[in-house]
């Protein structure tokens, strides 16, 4: 009975409904778009990332359990305590027998694989080229367990590391600033004095660009050499089987190995807060689109409303009471809200489909080949409830107004 | 003009406690044993019945403690000079409206102010029970048609009885045409409201009004807004139906019109003068 007044009302003004409708479907689509192409790009680069740098990576930097000499002399936790010239100790930084610990870390429930190396700073030269390069001295059989890196050549191959005397392996980035190919040589620097000519044996492209831009792979004993870092294992890369867990699986790894271990979220932080207010922009950008056909919504009701005052008085007289006008003018925002929402589910769907197959070509953060829309059911569920819920809040009022209406002075001519 | 249906239904009483006859649609309950109608309340009764509006100084007394009781099968016509609470006191009578139960100074009035409808004492029905007393026992036509426009006429016929939910869509849609056609209106059964003259469009408002069989029917200057050919339509349906046995109670200016009935009530600032019957 009320559905069939609701629409029935609906059908009369069937312009401004269409315009109420247009008003839901765009921003149901809109949110739709944006989400899945925000997520689609934080998608990829928290996968790309995490699967060629690994989940969990255990640092060389030892957890401080011991209490400061000082500090056990002074226990107030106030007091200022202040040593004058000190003289820092040479301490090499490394993991103390990496080879247990790898194999500990290999047994606990969860870890899937780890993969020991040795990382430092260098300086690539080709010609007249040079470009910082964070050096990655790895097992090429096992690093390839952690990471994806082997699958992530585009030219050579990542085993050939081992084949190969003084081979390197190359961003794609960097191959570009040194315009280094496969098979040329060039030449490594280190900081500590180290020197090393290696020949290009494969080119990489993660589609990170940091990590394209910035990383090269040689042997584990040849970085160790170039690096002046003999027998030195100052990481260690860890998969585990679910990379959402690798926050409390670092957790757990630390309080055995008592190394500093950062999953990919902590050593992510910072992009990870970026994609956090984007997704918060998204919402605030779609969220306004839905005010305004909330708007919209309670516009066209309102006048509903005015231009229906006898309507109203006519249907308290013979027997509507007025939580029954109440639910005439929600069913009608319900309606708008349903049909908008349904078609812009429809339309959000195809664009993004649509908007998938486009061939556009960028280079960020990442590189890819065209947009990148990640959908979730969630992303449909939320985009519809944040509908109805906006078109049904914006139908309450008109609805409360209507009801409201005194049959008795409308009849008298009062309204 | 056919006979119209208006076996009044009074709740889930059995058929022979209906208190108005009935013509050729349905048939005719049985005849009420005599004396029967003394055991029960009247139909519709008014308890002192006050109406102030506003409030403070701005507060006017439209009613001053009217009593009256409206029997079944009564025509009844209430008249008086504009102002003087006749359509007032009908939309009290009808539950559309509600008295006011304390004067000026917040004294409580004695004996209270209520309106009884069918024996039941509309002041503590919430709403909605309200609304729903009025659908089931009272139609009310004003003196404008006030027909939904977007609606078929039968539709706005059916509306009532669809908001009361005891028959099906097809069953009050079917009613609806019947009660259509008796009134004259066959061939506008499926014309949008607006689409129909004003004569037609009131017709249309008594056919709605009698859509539930109301145990009273309340009208408010049904032909105020009428031509005279068309008023004389109106006033002619209202006295078959008063033959019929439709207990009526017509508010109007119309003193011809108002002299069709057989109780005239005259009213003058908030009170009844006079209440007469004629033979």
């Amino acid at each position: 009975m009320r559905w069939f007044i609701s629409i029935r009302y609906l059908l009369a003004h069937m312009r401004q409904s269409l315009v109420c409708v247009a008003g839901v479907t765009i921003s149901v689509m809109m949110f739709i778009v944006m989400d899945a192409m925000m997520q689609g790009f934080t998608d990829k680069f928290i996968i790309e990332t995490v699967e060629s740098s690994g989940h969990i990576t255990v640092h060389d930097e030892p957890r401080e359990t011991r209490t400061r000499i000082l500090e056990q002399a002074y226990r107030d936790p106030n007091a200022v305590l202040v040593v004058e010239g000190v003289k820092p100790r040479d301490q090499v930084k490394k993991i103390k027998n990496p080879t247990g610990l790898v194999a500990t870390i290999r047994r606990m429930p969860g870890i899937a694989a780890a993969a020991p190396q040795v990382t430092g700073d260098a300086i690539a030269t080709y010609g007249t080229k040079t470009i910082n390069l964070s050096m990655y001295g790895v097992d090429p059989d096992q690093i390839t367990a952690v990471t994806t890196i082997g699958d992530q050549m585009i030219s050579g191959d990542f085993k050939r590391l081992k084949t190969a005397a003084d081979g390197v392996i190359l961003g794609r980035g960097v191959s570009d600033v040194l315009g280094a190919h496969l098979g040329d040589n060039i030449t490594l620097a280190s900081s500590t004095g180290g020197r090393a000519v290696c020949k290009v044996v494969g080119i990489f492209q993660t589609g990170v660009t940091p990590v394209d831009y910035s990383r090269g792979y040689m042997l584990l004993q040849n970085a160790q050499t170039l690096l002046d870092k003999k027998n030195i294992v100052n990481e260690i890369v860890i998969r585990t089987d679910d990379y959402t867990k690798a926050r409390d699986l670092a957790g757990q790894i630390e309080s055995i190995c008592g190394y500093k271990t950062e999953s990919w979220q902590e050593a992510n932080e910072n992009f990870l807060k970026i994609f956090r207010i984007q997704t918060i922009i998204t919402y605030f950008i779609t969220g306004a689109l839905l005010v305004v056909a909330a708007f919209g919504v309670l516009n066209i009701l309102i006048m509903a409303v005015l231009e229906r005052v006898n309507d109203i008085a006519i249907l308290k007289s013979f027997g509507f009471s007025r939580n029954d006008i109440t639910q005439i003018y929600v069913l009608q925002g319900l309606v708008i809200g349903l049909i908008g929402s349904a078609i812009g589910l429809g339309i959000g769907k195809l664009a993004v489909e649509g908007l998938r197959r486009l061939p556009i070509q960028m280079e960020g953060l990442v590189k890819v080949e065209g947009l990148l829309m990640s959908e979730h059911a969630s992303q449909y569920i939320q985009a519809f409830i944040g509908a109805m819920l906006v078109t049904l809040l914006a139908s309450v009022y008109p609805a409360r107004r209507a009801a409201k209406y005194d049959p008795v002075e409308v009849i008298r001519g009062a309204h | 003009m056919a006979p119209i249906d208006t076996t009044t239904r009074r709740g889930d009483r059995e058929p022979s406690d209906s208190v108005a006859g009935s013509v050729s649609v349905v048939p005719k309950p049985a005849a009420e044993p005599l004396g029967s109608r003394a055991r029960r309340e009247p139909l519709v009764r008014a308890q002192n019945v006050h109406r102030i509006l506003g409030a403070g100084e701005m507060a006017t007394h439209i009613l001053k403690g009217v009593s009256l009781s409206i029997e079944a099968r009564e025509y009844v016509s209430i008249v008086g000079a504009s102002g003087s609470g006749k359509s007032t006191l009908l939309y009290l009578l009808g539950g559309l409206d509600r008295p006011t139960h304390q004067d000026e100074e917040g004294t409580r009035f004695d004996p209270a102010s209520r309106v009884f409808i069918d024996g039941e004492d509309t002041t503590g029905l919430s709403d909605g029970q309200l609304a729903y007393l009025r659908n089931e026992k009272v139609g009310f036509v004003f003196q404008f048609h006030y027909l939904l426009k977007e609606f078929t006429a039968q539709e706005n016929v059916a509306l009532p009885m669809l908001k009361l939910g005891k028959i099906g869509h097809d069953e009050a849609m079917d009613r609806a045409a019947e009660l259509l056609k008796s009134l004259g209106l066959g061939d506008k059964i499926r014309r949008r409201a607006n689409r129909l003259s004003g004569g037609e469009q009131q017709r249309v408002a008594v056919a709605r009004a009698l859509a539930n069989k109301p145990a009273v029917l309340l009208a408010d200057e049904p032909t105020g807004n009428l031509d005279k050919r068309n008023a004389e339509v109106v006033a002619e349906i209202f006295n078959n139906l008063a033959s019929q046995g439709q207990a009526l109670v017509m508010v109007t200016h119309d003193q011809a019109l108002a002299a069709r009935a057989r109780r005239i009530i005259q009213m003058e600032d908030g009170n009844i003068v006079s209440d007469t019957t004629q033979a």
